[in-house]
């Protein structure tokens, strides 16, 4: 016991000396809750506010209704631009071209053409162009109704069938834009906050020539690796909390019901996380420390483990375009973690089973690397590489 | 004391010890002498119980490292070829990490590492990062963190490489003390000037054997030569490693 104290002091010791290193680790945790609270911040404005809209219009004068449709609605003449704002309408050259036969083809009853030119590839063009047209399909409609009045038709005639539609989405399911980044930074925050003392425990110390004297002492390896296991996985841990109550944080300053949804990190949902993500912290950590251990310098550590931390990203992201997902998905590490916490952010009841077997499989994995670390350490291939 | 029965070890097709065999004594300086790849890394690496000899054992107060390397270590103080340090930690940080590793705690560890501290007269640097300390600096943590547990073995591996005047003086003089307290020492040089003014026996290894053990004086008797050096490419007929 004094032996493995002593081990995990000086992990720790270490650790929390080197500021470049706490930095990383802190960064998913600062990163995640600014991101959020940002990128909500623009989506809501995007879907509930109606800025106005500057559009390079010609045949304006041959429609003045629509125009003041358009008026009505915030979609306003280039003319009227401030200037601060002109270079970037300029840029975004939104144009409405109405014919000069507009009036002509209003009054005997033929469709007209009306030209909407811009950059549709453009995602920041995605708002003005659905605004755009709304604003003439709603005149249209408009127009139509109003000639089936005046010939006595019933407008409901236009409308046979009725769609109504029920989302039996609880209000949370509506957040699913912070719930997808937020499910995405806790794992990037487990696989990134504990990869630099990973590194820098395992192949650091191999290239400061100090591994080669610790693995001389009466210390079994399993000790060595289970010391720097604890030390990684424990900031990995506190990066995950971080993110957790930052973002938490960061979230009540969002208005979610302008849009008709919740987002709740409540105390049980947060617990939930710990608890789920706990396991995966060392899965992560061990994952990092197996193959750093390996590496002949700390600049291929580095390489190999970036690839690691690519995992996170990647199987979520692959997980969207599988729609019959196999089963054994929701064991397995990371996978199986995405999909509980999709539900536990939905508002729906935590299914803990599959957070109790995905949460063993890991821990399994997790012994089973560092019983083959442990191992390795002991086999003359890696003693013949530290000189 | 250290004992080593006829060890062999091959690395693919190169055969790096071929049946080396010597005993290092309680009291003694013995130290050994050979070429850049006899084979002396390979051997003290297999007393450590890193490597595992393909045929022979070796033993420290007779512990047969093989059967039990983390007893046998117990009974070792190392001083290891390149003596990196935690930069991060203090010089006592440091010791303090090594004697807890050797199972010392409490009031034993603390007089344990003010006596190290105090036999090597480096009090000023207790309590400074080993970051940016001089070759002697270094090598006197070295030195302090293999020996705070006082232990009854003690290998050096090439101590003296890099080291200038005052820092090799201090290494020989506590070198001498723990001597004469009963330790068994060996030491692994390429300095025939040092392991002939230090070592009691020297035993000289090539081509991973044992080619002739003896008192400096002996070995230049065998070979008829007047300095150790000369003596020492007789035996293992090549000037090969003395440049080193």
């Amino acid at each position: 016991m004094i032996q493995f104290s002593a081990l995990v002091k000086k992990e720790f010791k270490e650790a929390f000396r080197d500021k470049r290193a706490l930095m990383v680790a802190m960064m998913m945790a600062v990163m995640a809750p600014v991101m959020i609270f940002a990128l909500s911040k623009t989506m809501i404005k995007d879907l509930v506010e109606t800025p106005p809209i500057y559009i390079k219009l010609s045949g304006g004068e041959f429609a003045p209704k629509l125009v003041k449709q358009f008026k009505d609605d915030n979609i306003l003449a280039f003319s009227q631009v401030p200037v601060e704002e002109k270079a970037l309408w300029d840029e975004r050259n939104i144009e409405v071209i109405i014919p000069e036969s507009f009036s002509q083809d209003m009054l005997d009853g033929k469709p007209i053409d009306i030209i909407l030119r811009t950059d549709y590839s453009d995602q920041a063009m995605n708002a003005p162009i659905r605004r755009i047209k709304d604003a003439i399909n709603n005149f249209a409609r408009s127009i139509g109704m109003k000639r089936l009045l005046v010939r006595g038709i019933d407008v409901k005639l236009l409308q046979p069938v009725k769609l109504i539609e029920q989302d039996t989405a609880l209000p949370s399911s509506n957040a699913v834009f912070i719930s997808m980044l937020l499910g995405l930074y806790l794992l990037m925050a487990a696989f990134m906050s504990g990869l630099s003392v990973a590194i820098d425990s395992s192949a650091g110390e191999r290239e400061r020539n100090v591994l080669e004297i610790l693995l001389c002492q009466p210390v079994s390896t399993l000790k060595i690796v289970l010391a720097k296991l604890s030390c990684a996985s424990s900031i990995a841990v506190v990066g995950v909390v971080l993110t957790l109550v930052l973002t938490s944080f960061s979230v009540g300053f969002v208005d979610l019901s302008k849009i008709g949804a919740t987002f709740n990190l409540d105390i049980f949902i947060v617990i939930a996380l710990i608890l789920l993500l706990l396991p995966i912290c060392f899965f992560a950590s061990a994952l990092q420390l197996f193959f750093s251990f390996q590496a002949k310098s700390f600049k291929e550590a580095q390489s190999t483990v970036t690839m690691i931390i690519m995992l996170p990203a990647m199987i979520p992201f692959a997980l969207t375009f599988i729609d019959d997902k196999p089963k054994w998905l929701d064991w397995l590490p990371v996978s199986g973690h995405s999909m509980v916490m999709e539900d536990l952010f939905k508002g729906l009841p935590v299914n803990w089973a599959a957070v109790a077997i995905t949460g063993l499989v890991t821990l399994a994995m997790t012994v089973a690397l560092v019983v083959t670390l442990s191992a390795k350490l002991k086999s003359e291939k890696v003693v013949l590489a530290l000189s | 004391m250290i004992e080593v029965n006829n060890l062999h070890k091959s690395f693919k097709k190169v055969k790096a010890l071929d049946g080396l065999s010597f005993q290092a004594k309680d009291g003694e300086i013995t130290g050994i002498l050979g070429p850049n790849g006899a084979g002396k890394t390979t051997c003290l690496r297999t007393l450590y119980g890193l490597l595992k000899a393909d045929q022979g054992n070796a033993f420290i107060d007779n512990i047969n490292v093989e059967n039990n390397p983390l007893a046998a270590r117990k009974q070792l103080g190392i001083f290891p070829d390149k003596f990196g340090l935690y930069e991060r930690l203090t010089a006592y940080e440091q010791v303090d990490y090594f004697a807890s590793i050797h199972g010392l705690s409490g009031t034993e560890k603390k007089q344990a590492i003010e006596a190290v501290f105090c036999d090597l007269d480096m009090q000023d640097l207790a309590h400074r990062k080993t970051q940016g300390f001089s070759q002697g600096q270094r090598m006197k943590v070295t030195l302090a963190q293999a020996l705070v547990h006082q232990p009854k073995n003690f290998v050096l591996d090439e101590p003296t490489r890099g080291l200038d005047v005052m820092s090799t003086r201090v290494l020989r003089n506590y070198l001498s003390k723990f001597k004469e307290k009963g330790h068994c020492i060996l030491f692994s040089s390429h300095v025939m000037q040092e392991v002939a003014a230090l070592c009691d026996r020297v035993i000289i290894v090539a081509n991973g054997k044992m080619a002739a053990q003896g008192t400096p004086e002996e070995l230049c008797l065998l070979a008829g030569e007047r300095h150790l050096e000369e003596a020492f490419v007789k035996i293992i007929g090549s000037d090969e490693g003395i440049a080193a």
